[in-house]
């Protein structure tokens, strides 16, 4: 599903903020990323999504090397995946159905379709009486779960959460995790950065550790896969 | 993929309630860029039509003859200059009508008169071979024959009205474009502005997949709607204008004020005004969103 091959990210001449970072996380596994703040994981997201390339290295996503890709296909890309953030980054001038339906709406996706589809993925997370609301009027738990419907949506093949309770109290942070479990157990690869070691732990799932920038990980492949260069991401309808 | 059109004009829409200050002043703006040149459009129209007679070209010489003189006699003695390409006999009658259909306004207050007040003439036309001069030299000759009550070369006088017409085009243009520039460039800030003012959006839309057409249709159209309603505003705002002036003429009658009011730009002319606007509208916003650049979800230029 994912794979890294001796990534590196440089900012400028000497800020190394991922060195040599080598690693694989099989289709519908469930992944932490972890480390000190400033440790990378950030970074190593923003890589995933294709938010920035990498200064060295391979990064393959679905067997594809995305560093290949052209600008006009990363929208495709993005697509294929779900991204939740710690601040949310909803919309506040658009209501909660908005916010999710935003690319069905844009590809000119049936009203009643769109509806149907974030009545559905709201459900999952326990807030469909709230598809009217706008995002001010929630708590930060239920925004976060409004933005992991968001990330849904679209059925991804690859969820990627950077400290999606970073801003949640213990019991909310437990309530998403369990929503990220729940999301896996269905198919979706499932990647999430956090320092919280402690939920770490209680969940008991495969742990990736960065620090400064350097991978602490048992499985690193031993060999350095050759450039792939694949054919770019096709449109998805 | 093609974007929904309700989509980008909903979010065109939203771009232009989030800044209206600037949306109002980038229209004014466009306005007032696109009034000006206008007017001098108006005014150089109306100047060129006394540059160019109804029946096409204008006279180089005029000759004004007594009442009772026999017009086609003289018309045909001047034929016979090889230099002349046409000489027009135009009657007293003739004359009075022609006035009042160039001026509506003060060729009514004509009517009342008990006797034509425009004496009979003789309008000669050039060839274009003929050499500079020559107007003045026909008009000398003109003067000595019997009947001729006087005889003015126009050539000089037309030489410099048309350089006067021109030059009023000309400032036309150049205000123009310099303030069409200038009008460019405040929608290019106001889309600036705007885009500011959703650039988290814009990266979270990025974030979910969405297109750069997706993302710039909606600036675009904010754009080039702001653009064709400066134009359509400085067309009204245009029409406006001339037509009070006329009502204004219509009570106090002015012989050279008249001129400039007499009529209205055609309407292909007219309608450049918001094509312009629109167009103006366009480049500011292509302008301010500049190239592609399709990876970081935090910028869009």
């Amino acid at each position: 599903m994912i794979e890294l091959y001796g990534v590196s990210k440089k900012y400028g001449q000497f800020r190394e903020a991922l060195y040599d970072v080598s690693f694989r996380i099989a289709s519908g596994e469930f992944v932490f990323l972890t480390g000190p703040s400033g440790a990378g994981k950030s970074t190593l997201l923003r890589l995933l999504f294709l938010e920035e390339e990498p200064t060295e290295g391979q990064i393959l996503v679905n067997g594809r090397n995305i560093g290949v890709l052209p600008d006009s296909q990363v929208p495709y890309l993005r697509r294929t995946m779900g991204v939740v953030f710690q601040d949310f980054k909803l919309i506040a001038r658009k209501t909660i159905f908005e916010n999710i339906s935003f690319v069905q709406n844009v590809l000119g996706l049936a009203r009643a379709e769109q509806k149907r589809r974030a009545y559905h993925v709201l459900k999952r997370v326990g807030l469909q009486h709230q598809m009217n609301a706008f995002p001010d009027e929630l708590s930060g738990g239920e925004q976060q779960r409004v933005a992991i419907a968001r990330a849904i949506v679209n059925e991804p093949t690859l969820l990627l959460a950077d400290e999606p309770t970073g801003n949640l109290d213990p019991v909310l942070s437990e309530e998403i995790m369990r929503l990220f479990v729940e999301i896996n157990i269905r198919g979706t690869t499932v990647l999430v950065a956090t320092h919280d070691l402690e939920l770490i732990r209680r969940m008991g799932k495969r742990t990736l550790t960065l620090e400064r920038g350097r991978l602490h990980d048992p499985d690193r492949p031993r060999e350095i896969a050759p450039i792939v260069r694949e054919a770019p991401f096709l449109p998805v309808s | 993929m093609a974007v929904r059109p309700r989509y980008v004009f909903s979010e065109a829409w939203s771009v232009a309630r989030s800044s209206p200050r600037q949306t109002i002043a980038a229209i004014a703006l466009i306005a007032v860029a696109l009034y000006v040149p206008g007017l001098l459009a108006l005014l150089s129209r109306n100047l060129g039509r006394l540059a160019v007679s109804e029946a096409g070209d204008a006279p180089s010489v005029v000759v004004t003859l007594q009442p009772e003189t026999d017009a086609r006699a003289l018309a045909t003695r001047l034929a016979q200059d090889g230099r002349i390409r046409t000489v027009r006999i135009v009657g007293s009658e003739a004359a009075l009508a022609r006035f009042r259909r160039a001026y509506p306004d003060i060729g009514a207050a004509l009517s009342d008169l008990k006797e034509a007040p425009f004496p009979p003439s003789l309008e000669v036309i050039l060839k274009p071979s003929a050499a500079r001069g020559t107007a003045i030299e026909i008009a000398g000759t003109a003067r000595q024959w019997q009947g001729v009550e006087s005889a003015e070369s126009e050539e000089e006088f037309a030489r410099r009205f048309r350089d006067a017409v021109r030059l009023v085009r000309s400032a036309g243009l150049f205000l123009g474009a310099v303030l069409t520039l200038a009008a460019i460039l405040s929608v290019a800030s106001a889309v600036r502005l705007a885009l500011d003012l959703h650039r988290e959006e814009v990266g979270i839309m990025r974030l979910m997949g969405a297109t750069e057409g997706a993302i710039r249709a909606p600036f675009w159209l904010y754009a080039t709607a702001e653009g064709l309603i400066g134009g359509s505003l400085a067309l009204g705002l245009l029409y406006g204008t001339f037509r009070l002036a006329a009502h204004w003429l219509s009570r106090n009658p002015h012989p050279v004020l008249a001129i400039f009011w007499t009529s209205f730009l055609s309407a292909p002319t007219a309608l450049i005004l918001p094509a312009a606007g629109a167009a103006a509208g366009l480049a500011g916003s292509l302008l301010s969103l500049g190239r592609k650049h399709a990876r970081q979800a935090t910028r869009i230029a």
